[in-house]
């Protein structure tokens, strides 16, 4: 049997009004047209799982992204920033550098280290456009305030 | 006029004989190829006749030339000439007499096809071509037996038509065609079979499976462009002489979409590059001879709506002849020079033929398979189109029986086009425009291949532009009519009152209107461009991982399990799919049959003793005695 | 019922690490024993590579989908040998994600390994927490406090429901019910805001110690907390019942991935995957003075009863939460415990039930510094028991093959 699902979903209003701040600062102004309109992809070079699971929980909604025009995409093809997770492990650079090659201009590069100075680790090589550098784990509010930053949007929407 | 046919003969004859120079030998086919050309525009006003002999008193034999002849002359000419050319360069790779002999002797012989006005010439010219194309792809000690096949299917076509002309001798004492028309529903039945057996029309395209992929292109070509038009012409020229028999109309239509519907799904699954193009014909032929035998249905009713109905479909009959045959020759000249350059026989290994090897093979590839999946403005849309309006009006029979057998043809012909368009988007897919992966192709000759490539490719796409032309040439000026501010020879309508119309010079001049102003767009604002590998997951895309061409086919293969007996065959490290054609089974069993049995008789007469032999040959002697005698 | 759990090599002895009836034991390996356990070759060789059979044949192309992919997300790659849509054969990748920290962890004090552990897998942060942290303490011979031991079952549980949570969420969202993925994400994201809420870290990091936790929740907080998992577990609760009459749904999950019993065991398989074959009593009882927790299994082993497994251990943690948290405030503080030790050295084993399975640790400890650790994963046989069921499946069946074991390549490749 088919359920109304749609109807279901409808009942309950789970967005969240909440403003987003962040607390990191950008090491350079990015470009302005990305405004309103940023798709982010994220990609795993090593990374404890907590921060891929702060990813799944931006996709939930209580942060409702999309309202900002944020969206996570499935190729690095058409992304606007590159969401890098976790300190990388050896192995990983070269998918990483060939995921950069893909991506198309202009476009800005976040890091995110959850265990800075985990032995048998190696550190970034240059990163082009690389626009910001985070440590630790980052709440779900602090990345969207963060991607807010970058695409240069209103911190609050209804 | 008969001084160019006579060129003509005379330069295919001098081809022979300058075998032993390839390229001679093709010039000199090429030069005769022109010259029936230019007798085929001639003759289309109005027709000739080139030599009258009497053979005994009362058998006359004859060449003439009429409108039917002149537009198949013209047809097959194009293709000969392109293939004449084409076959300059080819024989650097193939440089072997016996294929430029049989070229152009089999020419001879479809000339000789083309204007007999009697069964005697045409039998003669009939077994002149099928002798020598057999010369062409016999090449002893590989495939021998396989080629043998080709000729047993060959020689069943002309025995059918033997057998068929001999009974209209018995019925008539004449061997002219125009003694057809006191024919018998018999002597209709074998001489169409005869023709049938030509076009490859299912079950009778047994022999193609295995010598397809060995022979030369241009053998590939021939055969299949050019030598199944010859069954074309055929019916074409016997079907409205003879009385009509509506059970065998009948017959031909479901045959003709079966054929089209079984060559249709073949070719989505072949994994041969020259295979798929050699199903196609199949599905080709099998839609012709649905045509023919809803023009010859429809032509035994005596309204108004069924006349005009026959003559488009008769019409169509000759668009999808004319399509087929150039684009046809078009894909296998286009497939010949990828394979030969790549030196590959597979759709996998000939990837990426736009970059690896050129883009006039490409393109050529590209506009015959699209003409083929009936893509606006080529002529091939044009073809498809017209048949399925065919199709779509078998309501208009009065009996319920012959609109329900004519619309399942219509059934089995929209599943055909269907599944031809997934077998050409593979070919276009994978070996036009794929990715080569850095597969380095190897020099072949190719300027004169380039300029035949090239002709064929303008010819496909103006046909469709210009088919009101076409329509006007091949005498059906009737079908065209002026609609909706079109003006009136540019609309081809398919039924009288109006049914459905279609106007590719008008799609074609839209086209064209829509294309240029975007791609002007595109290339003022263009922007730069920066290449980067396909994206894999962050690893560069190794062998063995890119999606293959029969991956791409898995998923028809698999629905239709049960027409193509998919198996899965899995051991440890090794895994594939087998399908069958099993309509090939029946001659496949005649083949084993007549293989056992040819030991039999040679272990019992060739036993090495003598009076074995002796009896023998006493026997068949005493045998062809007897025939002989009852005879006359 | 004994399970291998691992393999530990100890000097020049090896010893087999075997979940028996409920507790981990470990047996010094001889051949008789070692024939008992079809995984033990697995274990022993533990490769990287796994199932890494190429398949050859027209027209079969190996289908890579890895190491960076939006699917997975996780670096970790599939190698799916095909010929179109049936996948022949599916070899796993787990090296993207080797981080090697059982080596990393040599010569480490057990505090800084502690650190490590808890980043080692973090949505299994306190199953691995607690697994070191318990082996330590066995080493070490430190009896933490019962308030200690309760709120760590506790804490399993939370980490339990987010887990399940997720897994639930990946599986209806792979089968296109938008809505019901929406809301389960959502509820996702409520657990771990409660997980915040009763230890500050939504990954439950940095709140375990070895013998001793940081200081647990007000108990004006505690109210709340109630309030929050009773409201998840009504929700929840809801949307299952629902999303359980929607045959569109149900048949996308209903016989992919489908072990048996015989296979669960071969793989050496434990948790959520084994009780959806039908096997009962391999759960670790750690539960003390605690009421048991019902144990859930299911008899299809398919994704379908390995989710149902998990839908209804959701709602059993939560009222189990909910029953506990109430009178956790009259759980004695200081009881039998020991939290300091003059022991410097020793050696000791544990396992917890993490979300996916048995999860467990063997450390040797000198001189108060780690001188082996052994980490035994639910992921790594969870791994090998995917790149077995799914040969013979459609690439459509494939999330739903993956996403029902809930594994990780963080966990298995460690």
């Amino acid at each position: 049997m088919i359920r109304w699902w749609p109807l279901y979903g409808l009942k309950r209003k789970l967005t969240e009004g909440k403003e987003y701040e962040s607390r990191i600062r950008l090491r350079f102004t990015p470009e302005k047209i990305f405004n309103r309109s940023l798709f982010v992809y994220a990609i795993d070079v090593g990374s404890s799982n907590a921060l891929n699971f702060e990813i799944s929980a931006l996709k939930s909604p209580q942060y409702n992204i999309h309202r900002f025009g944020i969206y996570f995409t499935d190729s690095p093809r058409h992304a606007d920033v590159l969401l890098v997770l976790g300190q990388p492990v050896p192995l990983m650079i070269d998918p990483l550098m060939e995921t950069i090659n893909q991506l198309p201009k202009p476009f800005s590069i976040i890091t995110i280290r959850d265990f800075p100075d985990r032995p048998g680790s190696v550190d970034f090589p240059e990163l082009p456009n690389h626009i910001a550098d985070l440590k630790g784990v980052p709440s779900p509010s602090e990345i969207i305030g963060l991607l807010l930053d970058v695409a240069k949007t209103k911190r609050k929407q209804s | 006029m008969k001084f160019l046919f006579i060129i003509s003969l005379i330069f295919y004859a001098l081809g022979a004989f300058f075998s032993l120079k390839p390229k001679v030998s093709y010039f000199l086919g090429f030069g005769g190829s022109v010259s029936a050309f230019i007798t085929g525009c001639l003759a289309l006003g109005h027709g000739t006749v080139f030599w009258k002999f009497s053979l005994l008193n009362h058998i006359m034999l004859s060449l003439a030339i009429d409108h039917l002849s002149a537009v198949f002359l013209i047809i097959a000419s194009i293709s000969w000439l392109a293939l004449a050319l084409y076959s300059v360069d080819y024989s650097k790779l193939y440089p072997q007499r016996r294929i430029s002999l049989g070229f152009n002797l089999s020419l001879i012989g479809m000339l000789l096809v083309l204007t007999a006005q009697d069964a005697i010439t045409m039998l003669i010219g009939w077994e002149i071509m099928t002798i020598f194309v057999f010369l062409m792809m016999q090449n002893p000690g590989k495939h021998f037996e396989r080629s043998f096949r080709f000729l047993a299917f060959g020689e069943l076509s002309t025995v059918c038509l033997l057998i068929g002309f001999a009974a209209l001798f018995a019925l008539t004492g004449s061997f002219s065609f125009d003694a057809l028309k006191h024919g018998s529903p018999f002597i209709l039945i074998m001489i169409s079979l005869g023709f049938i057996i030509k076009m490859d029309i299912v079950p009778f395209h047994g022999w193609m499976r295995g010598i397809y992929g060995e022979i030369p292109d241009n053998t590939a070509a021939l055969l299949s462009a050019p030598v199944t038009l010859m069954g074309v012409y055929g019916l074409e020229r016997i079907i409205p002489l003879v009385p009509q028999n509506q059970a065998w109309d009948i017959i031909i239509i479901l045959l003709g979409a079966f054929s089209a519907f079984w060559g249709g799904m073949q070719a989505a699954a072949a994994d041969k590059i020259k295979l798929l193009p050699a199903y196609s014909t199949v599905e080709n032929n099998g839609m012709i001879l649905t045509t023919i035998g809803f023009y010859s249905l429809a032509q035994g009713f005596n309204t108004p709506i069924l006349h005009y109905l026959s003559l488009f479909a008769l019409a169509t009959s000759i668009i999808i002849a004319i399509s087929h045959t150039l684009a046809k020759t078009l894909l296998f000249m286009s497939v010949g020079h990828a394979k030969e350059a790549y030196d590959v026989h597979t759709i996998d290994e000939a990837r990426g033929i736009w970059s690896g090897v050129g883009r006039i093979p490409a393109i050529g590839i590209v506009i015959s398979a699209l003409s083929f999946s009936a893509f606006p403005p080529l002529i091939g849309y044009a073809g498809e189109w017209m048949i399925l309006e065919t199709l779509f009006q078998s309501y208009r029979f009065p009996s319920t029986a012959l609109a329900f057998f004519t619309a399942l043809a219509g059934i089995l012909i929209a599943l055909a086009i269907g599944t031809i368009s997934f077998a050409m988007i593979k070919i276009i897919g994978y070996n036009a425009l794929g990715y080569d992966h850095g597969r380095k192709s190897r020099y072949i000759p190719h300027q004169l291949m380039h300029i035949s490539e090239i002709g064929l490719e303008f010819l496909l796409l103006l046909g469709g532009i210009g088919l009101p032309l076409i329509i006007i040439i091949t005498g059906f000026s009737k079908l065209l009519i002026g609609l909706l501010g079109v003006p009136a020879p540019l609309v081809l309508a398919s039924g009288n009152p109006v049914f459905g119309v279609i106007s590719p010079t008008f799609i074609g001049i839209i086209m064209l209107v829509l294309m240029i102003i975007p791609s002007f767009i595109f290339i003022k604002g263009k922007k730069k461009v920066r290449k980067v590998d396909s994206w894999n997951g962050g690893i560069r895309i190794a062998e063995g991982e890119f999606f293959s061409a029969p991956a791409y086919s898995q998923i028809l293969e698999h629905i239709l399990r049960k027409f193509y007996r998919t198996c899965e065959k899995r051991a440890k490290t090794h895994a594939s799919i087998v399908i069958e054609d099993v309509l090939i089974e029946p001659s496949e069993t005649v083949a084993r049959v007549i293989r056992k049995l040819g030991e039999k008789v040679a272990s019992v007469l060739m036993n090495g003793k003598i009076s074995a032999y002796i009896t023998y040959i006493l026997i068949l002697f005493i045998t062809v005695f007897i025939i002989g005698m009852l005879v006359f | 019922m004994k399970i291998l759990i691992g393999i530990v090599e100890s000097g020049s002895e090896e010893y087999l690490f075997v979940l028996e009836n409920g507790k981990p034991v470990l047996i010094k390996a001889d051949d008789k024993l070692i024939g008992k356990f079809a995984n033990y070759e697995i274990l022993r060789q533990k490769p990287l590579k796994i199932n890494d059979k190429p398949i050859k044949g027209p027209g079969v192309f190996k289908f890579r989908y890895g190491p960076v992919t939006s699917g997975i997300l996780e670096a970790g790659c599939y190698h799916l040998y095909t010929y179109g849509e049936k996948i022949l054969n599916a070899t796993i990748n787990i090296s993207w994600k080797k981080r090697d920290l059982e080596q990393a962890m040599q010569q480490k004090s057990p505090e800084e390994s502690l650190f490590m552990a808890e980043r080692i897998c973090s949505n299994f942060a306190m199953s691995h927490s607690l697994a070191f942290s318990r082996a330590v303490e066995m080493a070490l011979d430190i009896r933490p406090s019962l308030l200690t031991h309760n709120w760590r079952t506790l804490f399993i549980e939370s980490e339990r429901i987010y887990n399940h949570l997720h897994v639930i969420q990946k599986l209806a969202s792979s089968a296109a019910q938008k809505v019901l993925a929406a809301h389960l994400s959502a509820l996702f994201e409520d657990a771990l805001r409660l997980s915040e809420a009763l230890t500050g870290s939504r990954y439950l990091m940095g709140v375990n110690h070895i013998g001793k936790l940081s200081p647990t929740p007000e108990v004006s907080i505690i109210q709340k907390i109630i309030d929050g998992y009773q409201e998840l577990k009504e929700r929840f609760t809801k949307l299952y019942k629902k999303s359980l009459s929607d045959n569109n749904y149900l048949d996308r999950l209903h016989s992919s991935g489908t072990l048996t019993q015989e296979q669960a065991q071969t793989f050496g398989l434990t948790g959520p995957s084994l009780r959806a074959c039908g096997v009962k009593g391999e759960l670790y009882d750690d539960s003390r003075h605690l009421i048991d927790l019902p144990v859930i299994t299911k008899k299809e082993g398919d994704a379908l009863a390995r989710m149902e497994v998990r839908a209804e251990e959701i709602v059993n943690s939560c009222q189990y939460l909910i029953d506990h948290l109430r009178v956790s405030d009259s759980w004695p503080e200081e009881g039998d415990e020991k939290v300091q030790t003059e022991n410097t050295g020793g050696t000791g084993y544990a396992l917890v039930n993490s979300p996916s399975g048995a999860l467990g640790y063997y450390v040797e400890i000198v001189n108060r510094k780690m001188k082996q650790v052994n980490i035994f994963t639910p992921s790594y046989p969870g791994m090998h028991a995917i790149s077995q069921v799914l040969e013979g499946h459609i690439f459509t069946d494939f999330p739903f093959v993956v996403d029902s074991f809930g594994v990780h390549f963080a966990d298995a490749a460690c």
